[in-house]
């Protein structure tokens, strides 16, 4: 099965794109964490169940395709057919039958399957004029939903491992990085770090051997664009490690999977077996002389090895305590030698920017952002998910019009970018165009692209104590201003949001928050005060209310917040009553609803699900005052 | 041999000096409490941050580094005590005194930098480890590794494994006198010696019965370097009384 | 901390035998004895550090900085609640108090009938779908505190 020549694989290629083309009917069913979480395993054995039940040729009359990560996950499980070109969303195993009787068999449309704009309230046909994926341009996901990601040589009729091909047998090292530097990609794990500098770099720097590796260690929460990669489209990754290590000229590299993506590990292994079964991996790749192999190396369970110079820590077999930053990975890294490590994303887009040229690649994006971008699009927003679009679009075009705008309409607050290096984005700032260097200077960052929108029930205190509680629990305790900065951070932040803050309190905050950026080792340490410091830029009065008038502005701290069902309002539908996890609601169904405060934990459960809006806040300092008159 | 300006002084220092190693030539001095001649700069306390300018950068384009392990270059400038290094060091130090309030060492220091108290929440059940990381790095170069940091952020420690008596501990008291705000208790007689919960055996001088040495210090030592045990087991002064006889005799031979 | 040895070290010596024997497979090998065995035994460690060659304090110091690794026996089934951004702000809190209410434990703890652990991740990615609950292999999107107990005998009926 060993391709030995260029001209075999051209060969696999067009055999595979014949196989896919001879299909007359396929059912492409969604199977990435995402949807699994919604049942999608049970809708592709259901069709699998149909295809027994009417003894239909599997292979050619209806073939059943498990895919990865669309990245609509929230209508999900997602099915797209083809050549129909339809796609139903929140398919449940009980509707399969009737899809392949009205669908497949009839050539009906079901309307209540299909995607139903929130905004115009019309039902949408097909995949490709569904917003969500028809303002998206994927370059790195590009063939993530299309393939199987455990069919290597249906990844080869779409496109994969034409890249290598072409750079093993058209072109040197040296134009590769050449053509890498015509595109003008920057790191898409947050850094944004010239891809090609940092081949050459590695390829300049003395050392018996060089190393390649992927950092599949994304821990931004709310990021999801790695993994997606990882399970849905492996043999992207692998491609670009393969093109990579022919520019530096490494024979070895790893990928390293965090801990908690346990699917990514297994696609990632069964792409690696079958590249190294048919000689796209390890000795003499397509006959090329090139030798390259790739394992893969699973994080324990550690933000922080994230961090380059943690992540090679952790692939020597050490905890993940980063370097200093005046060794750069590229002249001492993995076991002190060369090491070029580039995010799951970029090497996604590596296969393309060969295949389709670097200028095609510079063609989009901005000045200074090249290509495009992955973002995940989560939070208070109607359509959540992932999506692939230019850079330089305006975070408004993406909340808005791809997102569907906020969930239940409520009013925009804010969104967040970058995770806990990163910072919020206000109202006054949505056109701002994505771009590495517009979010630093709005006081965020790009980071992994992760995008959290947050509504008016979003409390930016709580926000950036979430971030530091989670930095605390992550960093790996080296320094001193992180490991004792955070700690002492969120000291301050504690009695804030208990309405114990005293004046004094913000200017503590700030000028700690000077020392941590200052002092720290790494970037943990360093940009950790980031949500902070962008939150008292723009959102300075909630803090203010905090501590000055013991009230959270967003009735989200518990202790400053007290919950009233408006008599006016309520029209006894008793959902607060069921949602109440401490019974502290009383009422009858038809009849006003009462909350007992004494009983009352705050948690807002009750207006999370009070469909009338009638439930309000207010500070509950106020209760006190009402009893004492 | 690079150039370099630290506070406006100039000195010329090896190429693999430090910028720590520069600020001495020049005789200015840069706090630290991590570092330790002999040992690898480990950068964990950061202390010793320095306000630093490569000669290709603009001149007013400095960036804060940690002086015991950035390297030195032709052209550098170096300040250390900048208004934004100072109160870098100051917040260094008002965190660890936070952590470690009762700690003489940390109060002297927090003193210098104008901190008489801690302007954070101190630490309710202080001890007085300041996490430099000196006993396990000086176990680790001893060849040991008996103990180690363990757990992250916050709740990170020096511990043996398990807590337990560490099996591989040698008994050679490295860690409690590196140990900068001696905080590692040991005891140590001409009999016996228990540090970290285990015990050890002392190695008598066979002539003048001093204890000298842990029997697995001796026989760590001897394995390391060839030189038989006996070596190890013979006390300085004895060592010194051998050495004198030998003298003597070549005198006589004269 | 009380020594936890587990005495049975085969299923150790299968793990090693996988993988070459130096440091670098230190945190493969940790992974792999943490699945077969629940958690890491202390006499397995010192089998580790003795076969990798690896100094007995890095191994335990390894085994204390990951979140992956518990030094105590955990529960048949673990129960983990994503408390990542999207996962918070869409409730997650509330999914872990529920949690705590039905089992009487809190992250990081075990059931005295050692039939569960609870245990909150940063982050899964499965943010479209916050907040999370993952039940052994079984994830739970869209999780509501009212089904938490139907969450736990589903996931939990899996591991049997």
């Amino acid at each position: 099965m060993r391709i030995e020549s260029c001209d075999q694989f051209e060969a696999l290629r067009k055999q595979s794109l014949e196989i896919e083309a001879n299909r007359k009917q396929q059912v492409l069913v969604c199977c990435g964490t995402g949807c699994l979480a919604s049942g999608s395993k049970e809708v592709a054995e259901a069709f699998a169940d149909e295809i027994a039940k009417r003894s239909i040729d599997a292979t050619v009359d209806l073939f059943v395709k498990s895919t990865g990560c669309h990245g609509f996950c929230e209508r999900g499980p997602l099915v797209v057919l083809n050549p129909q070109g339809i796609l139903y969303t929140k398919v449940k195993p009980g509707r399969v039958e009737e899809i392949v009787e009205k669908t497949l068999v009839g050539g009906e449309v079901i309307p209540g399957l299909l995607y139903k704009d929130p905004v115009s309230g019309e039902r949408v046909e097909q995949y490709g004029e569904v917003p969500f994926y028809r303002h998206q341009v994927r370059v790195a996901m590009r063939n993530i939903g299309r393939i199987d990601p455990t069919d290597i040589l249906d990844a080869i009729a779409q496109g994969a491992y034409s890249g290598v091909a072409k750079a093993l047998f058209e072109m040197s090292p040296h134009e590769v990085i050449g053509e890498v530097a015509t595109s003008g990609q920057r790191g898409r794990g947050g850094a944004g770090f010239n891809t090609a500098r940092k081949w050459q770099s590695c390829k300049d720097a003395p050392g018996e051997r060089c190393y390649v590796l992927c950092n599949g260690d994304e821990g931004d929460p709310g990021a999801f664009k790695d993994r997606s990669i990882m399970e849905g489209d492996p043999h992207s990754v692998l491609e670009g490690m393969i093109i990579g290590a022919y520019a530096v000229q490494a024979n070895e590299g790893w990928i390293y999977v965090r801990d908690e993506y346990p699917l990514a590990v297994v696609n990632l292994t069964i792409a690696i077996r079958e590249a190294r079964k048919y000689g796209l991996l390890g000795e003499n790749i397509m006959g090329s002389g090139f030798d390259f192999d790739i394992k893969i190396s699973r994080g324990g369970g550690a933000f922080v090895c994230g961090e380059s110079s943690a992540l090679m820590r952790s692939l020597e077999g050490k905890t993940g305590e980063p370097r200093a930053k005046y060794v750069h990975s590229t002249d001492k890294g993995l076991f002190d030698l060369p090491t070029v490590l580039n995010n799951v994303e970029t090497w996604a887009g590596i296969g393309a920017i060969i295949e389709r040229g670097g200028a095609w690649f510079a063609s989009m994006g901005t000045e200074r952002s090249k290509g495009t971008k992955a973002f995940s699009l989560v939070g208070k927003v109607k359509n959540t998910g992932l999506i692939e679009l230019p850079m330089g679009t305006t975070l408004r075009h993406i909340i808005y019009d791809i997102g569907g705008g906020i969930l239940k309409d409520r009013p925009f607050k804010a969104v967040q970018t970058g995770g806990p290096s990163g910072g919020c984005v206000p109202e006054e700032l949505l056109d701002l165009p994505v771009d590495y260097e517009e979010l630093t200077e709005a006081g965020s960052m790009m980071g992994s692209g992760g995008m959290i929108v947050m509504d008016d029930r979003t409390c930016m205190v709580d926000v950036s104590r979430f971030f530091l509680a989670f930095l605390e629990e992550e960093s790996c305790g080296k320094c001193t201003p992180c490991r004792e900065g955070l700690k002492q951070m969120l000291h301050v932040y504690g009695r804030i949001i208990a309405g114990k803050g005293q004046a004094g309190d913000l200017e503590l905050i700030e000028k700690l928050a000077a020392g941590m950026q200052l002092g720290s080792l790494c970037e943990l340490g360093k940009s950790a005060p980031n949500p902070v410091l962008s939150t008292l830029r723009y959102f300075r009065s909630e803090y203010e209310a905090h501590i000055s008038d013991h009230a959270c502005p967003a009735g989200v701290c518990r202790e400053l917040t007290a919950f009233e069902i408006v008599e006016d309002g309520c029209d006894g539908c008793h959902l607060c009553y069921k949602a109440c996890p401490v019974d502290a609601i009383t009422g009858v169904v038809k009849e006003l609803h009462v909350i007992d405060h004494e009983a009352c934990i705050s948690c807002g459960a009750c207006l999370d699900v009070c469909p009338t809006d009638t439930i309000r806040t207010f500070p509950k300092h106020e209760l006190e005052k009402a009893e004492v008159v | 041999m690079p150039t370099l300006k630290v506070n406006g002084r100039r000195v010329i220092v090896d190429s693999d000096a430090t910028l720590l190693d520069a600020a001495r030539a020049a005789g200015v001095e840069v706090p630290t409490l991590c570092q330790f001649d002999g040992l690898e700069p480990w950068g964990g306390c950061r202390l010793c941050v320095v306000d630093m300018s490569q000669a290709n950068w603009d001149d007013d384009w400095f960036k804060v580094v940690t002086a015991c392990n950035h390297p030195v270059d032709e052209g550098m400038t170096v300040i250390t005590d900048s208004d934004r290094i100072i109160e870098t060091r100051r917040v260094v130090l008002d965190l660890l005194l936070a952590r470690c309030p009762d700690t003489p060492l940390i109060q002297q220091w927090a003193l210098e930098y104008g901190i008489e108290q801690t302007s954070y929440t101190p630490n309710p059940d202080p001890d007085d480890c300041i996490l430099c990381g000196l006993c396990t790095r000086v176990c680790d170069h001893i060849g040991v590794s008996a103990i180690s940091s363990i757990n992250r952020g916050w709740g990170r420690e020096i511990a043996p494994p398990f807590n337990q008596p560490p099996p591989d501990c040698i008994g050679c008291l490295a860690c409690a006198e590196i140990c900068p705000t001696d905080c590692i208790p040991f005891e140590t007689s001409t009999v016996r010696r228990k540090i970290w919960g285990k015990e050890f055996e002392m190695l008598r001088d066979p002539k003048t019965g001093e204890a000298v040495i842990t029997k697995e210090q001796a026989e760590h030592f001897a394995e390391r370097s060839g030189v038989p045990m006996t070596y190890f087991e013979t006390s300085d002064r004895s060592k010194r009384r051998e050495m004198a006889k030998t003298f003597e005799k070549l005198q006589v031979v004269k | 901390m009380a020594e936890t040895p587990c005495s049975d070290l085969s299923k150790a010596e299968e793990i090693l035998g996988r993988y070459p024997q130096e440091e670098p497979a230190l945190i493969q090998v940790l992974q792999d004895v943490h699945r077969a065995y629940n958690y890491l035994p202390c006499d397995v460690l010192e089998r580790v550090a003795e076969a990798l060659e690896v100094p007995l304090a890095k191994v335990f110091s390894v085994s204390t900085f990951y979140k992956a690794f518990s030094l105590e026996p955990q529960g048949d089934t673990i129960v983990k609640v994503c408390t990542g951004t999207a996962c918070h702000i869409r409730g997650a809190g509330q999914l872990v108090e529920e949690l705590e209410r039905q089992l009487g434990v809190g992250p990081d703890e075990t059931t005295e009938d050692f039939k569960f652990t609870v245990k909150t991740v940063n982050c899964v990615g499965a943010c479209a779908m916050a907040p999370l609950v993952i039940v052994g292999e079984k994830y739970f999107g869209s999780a509501k505190p009212a089904r938490v107990s139907k969450y736990l005998a589903e996931g939990g009926a899996d591991e049997n």
